[in-house]
Order: C-alpha cells, then structure tokens, then sequence
C-alpha cells in the first residue's frame, strides 16, 4: 500500500494549485457576487486556464491532451475547487465528455469534434439530458411505467435527424460550443432501449439557447435551456448505435470509469476542495479572531468544530484518492457513487460549521462563509438526494 | 392541569392573519425581485395593511386601544405572518412586542405623549436601541468563569437643567429606518438607563445597515448632542428595565416564531409540489424517500412549535416556575436552539424535494434556506446559546456587572 503521489501527479497538483492561488481566487467573490448570471462567467480566466492544460487534460496523449490519470485529475479538481468550486467544474465539465468521446466516439467523430476541442481556449462542452419534466425519471427510470424520462424527439429524414424538444438546467448550454443530446428516437420503448446520443454543435440550424439559470450557488459556472425547433443532425452524429445512447453513457461494456462515473468522482473531489478551503479559513480566523480579548481557538466549542470540519475532510479526502487509484485500475465498484453521496453529508456540513466559527458580525455574514455554503448546496440534488443515493444502492454487489 | 386549548380569540386572530397572507403576502412577497437575498425592497404598503389589523399595536392592553395580546399569541401572530414573510414578521414582531413593554413601563405622562401618536399612525414602529459597534455580547471565553461580561455601552446620557444630552452611536438596531420612537440604553452617572427618543429629534439620524444578514430591516443610529426633556427616561433612572434582560432567555420567542414559520412555508411549498410532481411513475410523495423526509420535517415543525409556545406560555405566567408547573429555566434559549438548527435541516430537506428548482433563485426554495440560515447564525450563535443553558443547568451566577464605561 503506498499513497505516495510520482512526480507528474505532484507536478500537476502544484501547477494547478499556483494556478489556482494567483488567478481563481482573487476572482471568486467578485464574480459570485454578480447578479445577472449571464455574466458571472469569466472568459479570461477560462483561457489562461486552458493554455495551461486545464480544460484538456483528460484527452489521451495520442489525440493530443495531455492523458492525465484519474488520481491527476482528482488532485487538480481539487485544488482548483480549493479556489472556487464552480470556476473548478467549470474546467472538469469538459473533461467529462472528452471521457465520453474518447470512449464512445468513432476514429471519425474524434477528428471532427475532437481536434477542434483541442485547438480552442473557448471550446467548451456540454451534455443535454435533464429536461423539465424529466430529472430523477432519467437517473432512475421507474420499471412501472416505461414513457418516463426525456422527451426530446428526434426523427430520421434521410441522412439526418430532426430534433424537437427542450432541455432544461444543461450545464454549459449557453456557452458550449458543442454538445452531446440525448434523444427519444423510439417513444415507445423505455428510455434504456429507445434513446440516442447524438453531437450537436453549438451552429447546429434549428437550435438555440433559452434562459440561463439564476442560481444560488455555483453562480460561476453557467446552466442554460437548449431549445430544439426542427434542430439538424447529420447521421453521421449518432454516438454510438441507433437507441443506445444510456448504455453507451452509463458505461456498461468497455471503459467502465468513464462517463458517469467520472461525474461521480469529479463532485467528490470538487467538494474536497470547498471542505479544504473551509478548513484553512476556519483554521486561520480561530488563531487570529479574538473574543473577550483572548483568541478564538482557545475555546474548546471552537476546537470542536475545528475538529470536526478536519476529520470529515480527511476522510472525504481518503474516500476520493481511493476512487480514483481505482478508477486508474479500471476497478467496477459503487464506491464512486457512494463517495459522491458522502461527499455531499461532508461538504454541506464543514461549510455550516465553517459559517458557525466565522459567525456572524452583527447584522453582516462573512461573503466567503456565504458563498460556501451556497456552493455547497448545490450538492443536495445533484449529489446527494434521494435519487441518487437510491441509484447507488442499486449498484450495490450481490 | 395540562391545557393546550387555544382561545376564541387566538384562533381568530390566527384565521384572520393567515387569511391575509394568502391573499395579500404571498402573491406580493414570491415576486422576483424579493426571492434576492440581500436587495429585497421592505414591503412598505403591506406593513400599513397589517397595522389596519392590528397587528402592529397588538400587544397594546386593550385599554389603550391595542389588542391585549399575551406572548403566546404574539408567537402565533409571528409564525403565520412569517409563513408569508419574514421581514414583515420581524417588524411587526419588533414594534408589537415593543408597544406592550413600553406601555407597561411608561409613566401616565409618557403614554398620554406617545401612545396617542403609535395609535393614530400606521407607519409607526418601534425600535431598540441596544447594540454598539463592537460591543461583545457573546459569552464565550467567559464561560462559567467569574469575569464580569462587559455591558459595553459607550453611548452617554448627560444632565443638563430639564434635558438629556445623548451622545453615541448604535448598529443594528431592529426597525430604525421605520422607527418614529426608540428605546435608547444609554449610560448615566448611575448606571444604565433606557432613554426614550422621537425620531425627529435633532441630532438623531439613521443610516443604512452595513450588510443584509438579518429579517426586517435594520440601521446604524447616530446620536450628537440629541437632547431629549428629563422625563424621557422609561423605568427608573440608572436601572434600565431591558438590562441584562436578553441574558436571561427566558422572553416571548417571537424570533423563534419566525423561524417556525420559514420551516412552515417551506415545508407546505415541499408537500404541495409533491403531491403534483410525477417522476418515477406517480406523484413523488408516493415514493417512501420522499414521503419519510416530509414527515421528518413536521415532526421537527410540531415539535419546534411545541417548545416556542411553551417558552410563550412561560414568559406569560411568570408564577408558573415558582407552583412547580414549569421547571426553572431559560426556556426560550431552548427553544431557539432547537429551533434554528431543526428549521435549516428542515427547509433543507424541503428544497431538495425540488431538485435543480430548489436553488434557483427565481424560486422560493433557496430563499427559505437562506432565510433559515440567518436565524441560525444571527446574534451569538447557537454555540453561545448553549452555553448560556449550561450556566443556568449549573446553576452559575456571574457577579453584577461592571459599571457602565464612559466614552472617550
């Protein structure tokens, strides 16, 4: 057993930890506190961060990226969220669908979409399930009633598709440049055998954005609605086979850590890096906050928490290192799943804790206390509800 | 005799309250624009409305022209106004609750100058005047050990012929920017006083609240050389009758009030919308995950309500420690502690019911969160609050306090 990190782990830890500390973090507050959410996104930071490496480290080296492994990518997730959390998913969003290209898309797609991704600062990618009426049915289709889920239509004409429908809460939506849509192409079957994957460009003719989300958190990274009006998609689009767009993403056969299950060690080690931040905060203000004239970590309640906000961390910490050594091993397990659950318990209740040692100075709250925990709430539907602890359950062996 | 009847009067004025937050509140308080947590305009013209029903001059003997209402019902006045908006509940809460103190407390000659005006007047509020610019309330490092907490009042009193000459500086003080009267703790040569100060008196002025982690509204009150007549003293010179009072924790729990109703309204928009949101094939309140989290959030509701109304029912029936009917403790801290912790978990679970909807912030979800969380992290903290209960479980009394320090 060794959890020793070699030298181009810690090399990228430390490139994306400076990265991090000089040009994230002096922007975080700033762009939080932004009220139109079309405009909290920050292109300049976005690029420097991409000519660094950050937007494209997870493309294999023999297509051009820099083929970081899962533990890298965890390490830089989380130094990067240390500094802010959205601007951190902001990167990583792109890294889960190069996952997906790499590992579902044809020799063909990859040099079309793929060498452009690569060539671009501005490049970002996106993904298009979630729609209005259809969230928890696409995580966990009910096996009683086989119409739920998504509703996004998509019929063959010729050598295309024609796309109708809307997307709801898509990260990326409004700035991505090309995005994987998940499309009924069979209404009658279950979602599982009548749905498909298909690469849409941001020119695709009959596609537009809708309204971006106005969050409470995460205002940095953006979500938008996608509207398809007899949107375009040439044939040679499909990811993948005709009504197998889940079973491509869901990772059954072949690459079994890609896809969603990146997603699910991407929230843990995100959330890793808000619970570091807090701590470090917390940390420091307790050794220099006075109360009574005396300081803060002299009390025991403050110790306790201190305490406590570290202990979670750490465990937090160990969970996600695991899963990545084992996603590196190419190691099947729900452990992914059940450290994206954990890490939302651990995150939302550092954060608090965090906001109770800051505690509140009259009728003002600390903004980086506030801005944590809204981050951190986040989690609550895309980590950590019913639904996706539910989902994990179903993982479970045996 | 265990008796939670309501009267015919508290379920009336609970009707009539709730009545007027369905249909005047909540069509107003859900719009956009208030769902922003830290720009949301105070909703002036609906504060005026529930003066006209009395809320505002509530806990007025009905001799004087108010509605005589005990804690008890204060708390429940609070908790349905609350349901549809918690500022409103808060300056309501902060000018009734202050009406009834200040009548019990006035001179005949003060209520014939004030209370006439706080009567005729729907925009007049009430506020207190307490706090200073770095005054420490906490009792923290003080914690059960004998050094005196530092009252920290450096605003000043001073004699002169038939007037005072009040000088200093408050923040955060409840309601200044509506308030045509303020109770003012102020130090004199002989200890602590409450000094009563109209408005318009000169050298009194109001500033804006730096930051928004409060419900209500709030402002800085500066005074220089503000001169009020000799008779403006509530109580007894030197003897403050709010000294030492919010120490106790044992007053009407009208914040707690408030709380509840943030748990209320979330919980009630968590279990309308799961009655008519389908996924997984039926309405999800039909799935066990759901349903087992909406009620886990009125257990904590009934049983924060339970603990808010006997601290009221306490703070009405002060002989009810000494008959051995209730137990001698700060009663109302207990139900503040209890209360803010179980309502952030309980709005929590609301928003999550939603899913994305439950943080976007053209929706009421993350507004209740937040609305939660500054409950709970308001005044000195639940932290504190606990520690205050340990000193009185103990039985630890803390030498008088230091004499009131002068300003520089």
């Amino acid at each position: 057993m060794d959890f020793s990190l070699n030298d181009d782990q810690r090399d990228w830890q430390m490139k994306a930890r400076k990265f991090a500390k000089e040009e994230i973090r002096p922007i975080s507050l700033v762009r939080d506190a932004i009220a139109d959410p079309r405009e909290t996104f920050d292109w300049e930071v976005f690029k420097k961060g991409s000519k660094l490496g950050f937007r494209t480290m997870a493309v294999p080296r023999e297509w051009g990226g820099q083929g970081t492994d899962f533990v890298t990518q965890a390490l830089v997730m989380t130094e990067l969220a240390k500094a802010d959390s959205a601007i951190s998913k902001s990167f990583s969003q792109c890294w889960k669908w190069s996952h997906l290209i790499a590992a579902s898309c044809t020799e063909e797609q990859k040099e079309r979409f793929l060498k452009p991704f690569l060539a671009d600062d501005t490049f970002v990618l996106g993904k298009g399930i979630s729609e209005h009426s259809a969230g928890s049915d696409n995580r966990l289709p009910p096996p009683d009633d086989p119409r739920a889920g998504l509703k996004l239509r998509a019929e063959r004409r010729g050598d295309e598709w024609i796309l109708n429908g809307e997307k709801a809460y898509i990260a990326n939506g409004n700035i991505g440049k090309l995005f994987f849509i998940d499309a009924r192409t069979d209404p009658n079957a279950p979602l599982k055998q009548g749905t498909t994957m298909f690469l849409v460009p941001r020119d695709t003719p009959g596609f537009r954005s809708g309204k971006v989300y106005n969050k409470s958190g995460w205002r940095f990274y953006q979500n938008g609605e996608m509207i398809f009006e007899n949107a375009r998609v040439p044939h040679a689009n499909v990811v993948g086979e005709v009504n197998g767009a889940v079973k491509k993403s869901g990772g059954a056969g072949g690459d079994t850590t890609g896809g969603d299950l990146f997603g699910d060690l991407e929230l843990a080690a995100n959330a890793l890096g808000i619970c570091d931040d807090a701590c470090e905060v917390a940390l420091r203000h307790a050794r220099s906050g006075k109360q009574g004239g005396r300081i803060l970590f002299e009390q025991q309640l403050v110790q306790l928490k201190l305490n406590r906000m570290h202990m979670l961390t750490e465990a937090l910490r160990s969970f996600v290192m695991r899963i990545a050594w084992e996603h590196d091993r190419r190691i099947h397990s729900p452990n992914a799943g059940l450290a994206m659950n954990f890490s939302t318990d651990v995150v939302q209740e550092v954060t608090e804790l965090y906001m109770e040692v800051r505690g509140g100075a009259g009728c003002a709250m600390d903004a980086h206390a506030d801005k944590l925990v809204r981050d951190s709430f986040i989690w609550s539907h895309l980590a950590g509800d019913t639904v996706q602890r539910l989902k994990v359950a179903g993982r479970l062996p045996g | 005799m265990f008796n939670l009847h309501l009267s015919s009067e508290q379920l009336e004025i609970r009707d009539t309250v709730r009545d007027f937050v369905a249909r005047e509140v909540k069509p107003v308080a859900l719009a956009p624009e208030r769902l922003e947590a830290f720009d949301k305009p105070l909703l002036a013209k609906l504060l005026d409305q529930a003066s006209q029903l009395g809320l505002r001059t509530l806990a007025l003997s009905e001799a004087a022209g108010g509605a005589g209402a005990d804690s008890l019902t204060a708390c429940i006045v609070t908790e349905e106004l609350a349901v549809g908006d918690p500022d409103i509940a808060a300056v309501l809460a902060h000018t009734a609750m202050l009406g009834g103190l200040f009548e019990r407390l006035m001179t005949p000659l003060q209520r014939e100058r004030f209370l006439p005006q706080f009567l005729g007047d729907d925009g007049f509020h009430l506020a207190f005047a307490e706090r200073e610019p770095g005054s420490e309330t906490a009792l923290g490092v003080n914690y059960h050990r004998a050094s005196a907490i530092e009252p920290g009042i450096g605003t000043v009193a001073e004699r002169r012929g038939a007037e005072w000459f009040i000088h200093g500086k408050k923040h955060c003080v409840a309601n200044a920017p509506l308030a045509r009267l303020f109770a003012v703790q102020v130090a004199t040569s002989n200890g602590i006083s409450t000094a009563l100060v109209p408005r318009d008196t000169g050298g009194l002025s109001v500033r804006p609240q730096e930051g928004r982690w409060f419900h209500g509204t709030c402002g800085e009150v500066v005074f220089e050389n503000c001169r009020v007549p000799a008779e403006n003293i509530l109580g007894v010179e030197g003897q403050s009758p709010f000294a030492g009072d919010a120490a106790k924790g044992r007053g009407a729990p009208l914040m707690q009030a408030l709380n509840l109703g943030i748990g209320r309204a979330a919980y009630e928009a968590a279990l309308d919308y799961s009655r008519l949101r389908v996924q997984g094939g039926r309405p999800i309140v039909q799935h066990q995950a759901i349903g087992a989290k909406l009620a886990g959030i009125a257990i904590k509701l009934e049983v924060a309500r339970a603990a808010i109304w006997r601290a009221a029912w306490a703070s009405d029936h002060p002989d009810a420690v000494a008959d051995r009917s209730l137990p001698d403790l700060p009663l109302q801290t207990i139900a503040e502690v209890y209360t803010a912790e179980a309502m952030l978990e309980a709005v929590k679970d609301a928003a999550e019911c939603f899913g994305a909807m439950g943080v976007m912030r053209d929706m009421p979800l993350q507004k209740y969160v937040h609305d939660a969380r500054v409950c709970l992290h308001s005044g000195d903290g639940v932290s504190d609050a606990r520690l205050r209960l340990a000193e009185a479980l103990a039985g630890f009394r803390r030498p008088a306090a230091a004499p009131a320090r002068a300003t520089a």
